[in-house]
């Protein structure tokens, strides 16, 4: 509950960057640590090998009994500035608690709701997944019926210009004018992300991937989120950007799930009274992440695909029955998609668009492929893993700058706004140069634009850049061979590549599927051409073929996914016999990216500072022992506490810590103050709202007894420490922990191996690990950032260190 | 062979005659007729090695399915010589039109008596190739793909009265064109088409709006159907003049102006350079303050780091 008050933003940028004098002056307000950690730990530490040297000696004891004299030793130094860097871990993200606190009150509920009362839930569990699907499904109906008209229009009067000034002269106007459009739009859009809510920014598929492993992003599930999200998303397509509105579905997908399934929205101050028992962060990953099924489903018209994002981007809780009910919500979603869509363009009853996206049938014979073409479908894998690593080389450097440089919102809303005019005038001249012309007869062009073309043509570059994305990744796979000259895709897939590389990471909310898509279709579709100019015009040569190809390199390249994107891509082709040859290449161009940078999404959760925690600790590790990794002291509470020593240890906004050890309350010298159980923050406040001491229990102040009920109507978000009032006559009361503590909480020995501590975090989704010696004491703690820190790097194990951003 | 042949036709005939049952005086009248068509019937039949089980076609039946033949062949030479320049729609309609009610007579007979049930059955699907049905299926297919219900009334009778007003002004610019360059000399220059430009300017305008509007028209009324296409005439007609208008006369030159043009896309280009620019010169770099938890430091991780460092 780091800072409830205060703003957090993911797109690395800080609110109060003005008033950075005023935040120094209290900076013990701004400077929360790290569970575990005491309020005197302002020493900095160095990575310097020549301290290491010196502290390396100076530890050469036994450490039990040297770890306080050591501690005061280290040099005091006032906080470090850094320049921002990917080396960090920040500390407003926190984890979320998974683990149930199986306390009396639970056991309470448990006897108290019988058999049936858990059937119903079962039962509401469906009915939430079907909800899920059906609003995920509207919601991407409502994104693409807006996009197309909105983009439609605004092409209409583009190209009504342009062909005005063809005649006249007098194209700069044209070329201002649509500038400016797409300026406008964009700016729009990105206002309301940047200032409203800027966790909206980007594609959203990095921030549901920290949420499923455990991260709670702040505001990121909230329905205020989704607004801007979708809002953002129309005005950044219509805008022109390069992006696409594919991947902000998942995160859509994601928030309606969490809205759903806790019946009542914060945002909206509303609530329906209704799922309270799934208002616990187990319940709502779980939801959450048949939401993100949801939303890969609605995108792609990929249900199975969106199940399969869901296990590998997130899950790391599985069981049989979660995956049947995701896979209900998804299949819901794109059926809810397909019905409306259908109804839309008048051909109801015939389920023609089952994604946003549509990649068109795949089935004539031209499609087919033989066994020999594999090795050059492996080649073209390479060559998307080189190019998906440029980019994401590229964006990262990109993504640096933003984040030191461009973090104000002013600033992030010009940025946008000039690469929607750089875009403009880029696709403009590229269609201004072009000398591509090709016969309007028999072609699907939406938009022909005819320019310098001969009266029926149509410039052939404008299919490419003067439509929305999405149609210019279709066109490519499905035009007949001859539409395009290579001269054209060529210099396309150059413009483009830069384009969405500089795109992607601005502070709109869009995505990079389509871009890389298109990227990689265009290439595709130059190297289907060379090669049949190669083998004089072979039959099996068709160019869309290896468009389709290069799309999936490309894609695979930049976001490094496999098992569900190539599922994904087998179901918007609709083709099962694609399978192996995108298998092929998604494997290749993983492979080979990964040779030289890690994908996309990665990178930027990397860059955002958040504990991500990987599948496996770090190969290397077996030598730290839980020891080294844990923080030390632990603020621990007496089994029966005095109500006053709770609200300091709350308040105290040096040490936010959010979990803590309960311990036997009077040990005397024969008795050492072992652990009893485990208090969370959140539970303690609640206590404390309610009054829940033992005096007033005795005088029987307290009309009931506190139900799991009182907890759960609390969550999402506690009221801050700063709002409960105590009296000064209450802080000499006793507050009884005993039974709201969760009384077996999961501890291991000093001994334990980092990965051992690792496998219990990540298969258990723990949220605080607690440290005991031998005797039952607690000596530390170990949270999520005390693992996320360790880090393969490119020298072997690295340790992030922990930056206040 | 030959008389094994022969032996065949005989059995046909017979087995026609035999199966004709009844009408004792029109079978004599049809025996000639049958002979032929049974020798017709045996070389096909001898081809596919069936000598057996001879199918027999009514009168009824043969009539129709004469008329249907002739009615195809008159509808594909009539395709074929207007395939170029393209003049389907209008020449060929009532020739596809008839052929229509030919098949549908063929086919609507399936309800009708015992006797041309019998017919229907027999034309349209007692062999595996069935002749008629793909014929038939031809000739719909390219009517469709030549979209030229598009350009006829909705009766089919007749071309509607936007193709007629469209062909008229073809015609006319046309003959505008014609017109214009025998008016030249002979021995043009072949890009001194500046007389043709100048006076027919007008009448290819209005003919390229009027497209333009038929096409837009269609699109809006064919929002549900699939016809996003005029029909293959009026298309074929507004190409070739726009061919001959812009490739080989050279009338539309378009203003480039690539100076402007240039001039404000280069501005924009340079508008993020100065962004960035700035914003790297004057913006405050963020900071990020670390923070040092509490730790044990032992031996075996500082050894860990150390040798990373090493």
């Amino acid at each position: 509950m780091a800072n409830v008050a205060k703003k957090v933003s993911w797109s690395g940028r800080d609110r109060d960057d003005e008033d950075d004098d005023e935040e120094e002056g209290r900076a013990g307000e701004a400077t929360p640590l790290l569970n575990g950690t005491g309020p005197g730990a302002g020493g900095a530490r160095q990575f310097t090998p020549s301290s290491f040297l010196r502290i390396g000696q100076l530890s050469n004891v036994d450490l039990n009994e040297d770890v306080r004299e050591l501690e005061t030793e280290l040099p005091r130094q006032y906080p470090n500035e850094i320049p921002h860097n990917e080396k960090l871990l920040s500390l407003k993200y926190e984890s979320l608690d998974y683990d149930n606190s199986e306390n009396q009150l639970f056991l309470e509920e448990e006897r108290r709701i019988n058999h049936a009362a858990f059937r119903t839930v079962e039962i509401k569990r469906w009915v939430i997944c079907a909800m899920i699907g059906i609003l995920t499904g509207l919601v991407a109906c409502f994104i693409d019926i807006v996009v197309e008209n909105l983009a439609g229009l605004k092409y209409r009067v583009v190209k009504d210009n342009i062909d005005k000034f063809t005649e006249k002269g007098g194209l700069s106007f044209s070329l201002l004018l649509w500038a400016t459009l797409n300026a406008s739009v964009v700016m729009v859009g990105s206002v309301i992300v940047a200032f409203i809510e800027p966790v909206a920014a980007g594609s959203g598929i990095p921030q549901i991937k920290c949420y499923l492993n455990g991260v709670k992003i702040p505001h990121v599930v909230r329905l205020k989120t989704l607004v801007i999200k979708v809002c953002g998303v129309i005005l950044s397509v219509v805008g022109g950007l390069a992006v696409g509105k594919e991947g902000p579905m998942i995160h859509s997908g994601a928030v309606i799930a969490a809205g759903i399934s806790q019946g009542r929205s914060t945002s909206l101050k509303r609530d329906f009274k209704i799922f309270e028992y799934f208002r616990r962060d187990t319940e709502k990953r779980d939801f959450v992440s048949a939401g993100a099924a949801a939303g890969v489903s609605a995108a792609f018209g990929a249900p199975v695909g969106g199940v399969l994002f869901s296990l590998e981007e997130g899950a790391s809780f599985w069981n049989q029955f979660l995956t049947w009910r995701i896979f209900f919500a998804s299949m819901i979603s794109t059926f809810t998609l397909n019905s409306v869509l259908s109804v839309y363009h008048g051909n109801a009853w015939d389920l023609s668009s089952p994604g946003l996206i549509n990649f068109g049938r795949f089935d004539n014979e031209k499609m087919g492929y033989t066994i020999q073409e594999i090795p050059i479908f492996i080649f073209m894998g390479v060559v998307g893993g080189i190019l998906g690593a440029l980019f994401n080389a590229l964006n990262y450097w990109l993504t640096m700058f933003r984040i030191r440089y461009i973090h104000r919102p002013c600033l992030q809303v010009i940025e946008a706004m000039l690469v929607a005019a750089v875009t403009a005038a880029v696709g403009f001249v590229m269609i201004y140069c072009s000398r591509d012309c090709q016969p309007i007869q028999g072609s699907t062009v939406t938009y022909p634009l005819q320019l310098f073309c001969a009266d029926g043509e149509y410039n052939s570059m404008a299919t490419a850049f003067f439509n929305t994305p999405e149609k210019s990744v279709v066109n490519l796979f499905h035009d007949p061979p001859g539409s395009y000259n290579p001269m054209t895709l060529g210099m396309f897939t150059l413009m483009y590549f830069f384009l969405a590389c500089w795109t992607y990471g601005l502070t709109v909310s869009a995505g990079v599927f389509i871009p890389s898509l298109l990227i990689g279709a265009a290439w595709g579709r130059l190297f289907g051409i060379s090669l049949s100019y190669l083998t004089k015009g072979s039959i099996w040569a068709d160019p869309g073929k290896y468009a389709l190809m290069g799309a999936a390199a490309q894609l695979g390249g930049i976001v490094r996914m496999t098992l569900s994107l190539t599922v994904i891509m087998m179901e918007a082709t609709g083709n099962v016999t694609y399978g192996f040859p995108i298998m092929l290449v998604l494997m290749t161009a993983k492979i080979v990216g990964d040779y030289f940078v890690e994908g996309l999404y990665d990178m930027h959760i990397q860059l955002q500072s958040v504990p991500f925690l990987h599948w496996e600790a770090p190969v290397t590790s077996h030598s730290l022992t839980a020891r080294e990794v844990m923080s030390t002291p632990v603020t621990c509470l007496r089994r029966i506490e005095r109500v006053g020593t709770v609200v300091d240890i709350l308040s105290d906004t040096s040490s936010n810590h959010n979990g803590f050890p309960v311990v036997e309350s009077n040990p005397d010298a024969t008795q050492v103050a072992g652990l009893r159980g485990l208090i969370l923050r959140s539970q303690l406040i609640v206590l404390l709202k309610h009054k829940v001491f033992v005096e007033r229990a005795n005088l029987s102040l307290v009309q009931r007894r506190l139900k799991l009920k009182d907890f759960r109507d609390a969550y999402p978000r506690f009221p801050p420490i700063q709002s409960i009032h105590v009296s000064q006559d209450e802080r000499e009361c006793m507050i009884d922990l005993s039974e709201f503590m969760n009384p077996s909480p999961y501890t291991v020995p000093q001994e334990a191996s980092l990965p051992r501590v690792f496998k219990l975090f990540r298969a258990l989704g723990l949220r605080h690990l607690v440290v005991v010696d031998n005797r039952n004491e607690v000596v530390g703690m170990v949270t999520r950032k005390d693992l996320a820190r360790y880090r393969l790097g490119k020298e072997g194990l690295e340790e992030l260190s922990l930056a206040q951003t | 062979m030959a008389p094994l042949r022969r032996l065949l036709v005989l059995a046909l005939a017979l087995g026609l005659a035999a199966a004709a049952g009844g009408e004792r005086r029109r079978r004599r009248l049809l025996a000639l007729e049958a002979l032929a068509e049974a020798e017709e019937l045996s070389a096909s039949l001898w081809g596919a090695g069936l000598p057996w089980d001879l199918p027999e076609l009514e009168p009824e039946c043969r009539r129709l399915l004469a008329a249907f033949a002739e009615g195809s062949a008159a509808l594909a030479g009539c395709l074929g010589r207007r395939a170029r320049p393209v003049r389907l729609c209008q020449g060929c309609h009532r020739h596809y039109g008839r052929l229509l009610a030919q098949y549908a007579t063929i086919a609507r007979a399936v309800g009708n008596s015992s006797e041309s049930h019998n017919c229907a059955k027999s034309i349209l699907t007692s062999d595996r190739l069935q002749v008629v049905v793909m014929l038939s299926e031809f000739f719909n297919e390219t009517w469709e793909a030549a979209n030229c219900a598009n350009c006829l009334k909705n009766s089919s009778e007749g071309l509607s009265n936007s193709t007629v007003e469209f062909l008229d002004l073809f015609n006319k610019s046309l003959t505008c064109f014609e017109h214009n360059l025998q008016g030249q000399t002979i021995n043009l220059s072949p890009n001194n088409y500046t007389e043709v430009c100048k006076n027919c300017n007008a009448t290819y305008k209005m003919l390229n709006d009027l497209y333009n509007n038929l096409q837009r028209m269609n699109r809006q009324g064919g929002e549900s159907g699939h016809s996003a296409h005029l029909c293959i005439d009026v298309e074929d007609a507004m190409n070739i003049t726009r061919k001959l208008w812009s490739r080989t006369f050279n009338c539309s030159v378009p203003c480039s102006d690539t100076v402007p043009v240039i001039a404000v896309s280069s501005f924009i280009l340079f508008l993020p350079i100065v962004f960035y620019l700035s914003s790297f010169l004057h913006s405050k770099q963020k900071k990020r303050i670390l923070i040092l938890p509490k730790r044990i430091q032992s031996n075996a991780s500082l050894v860990n780091i150390q040798e990373k460092y090493s």
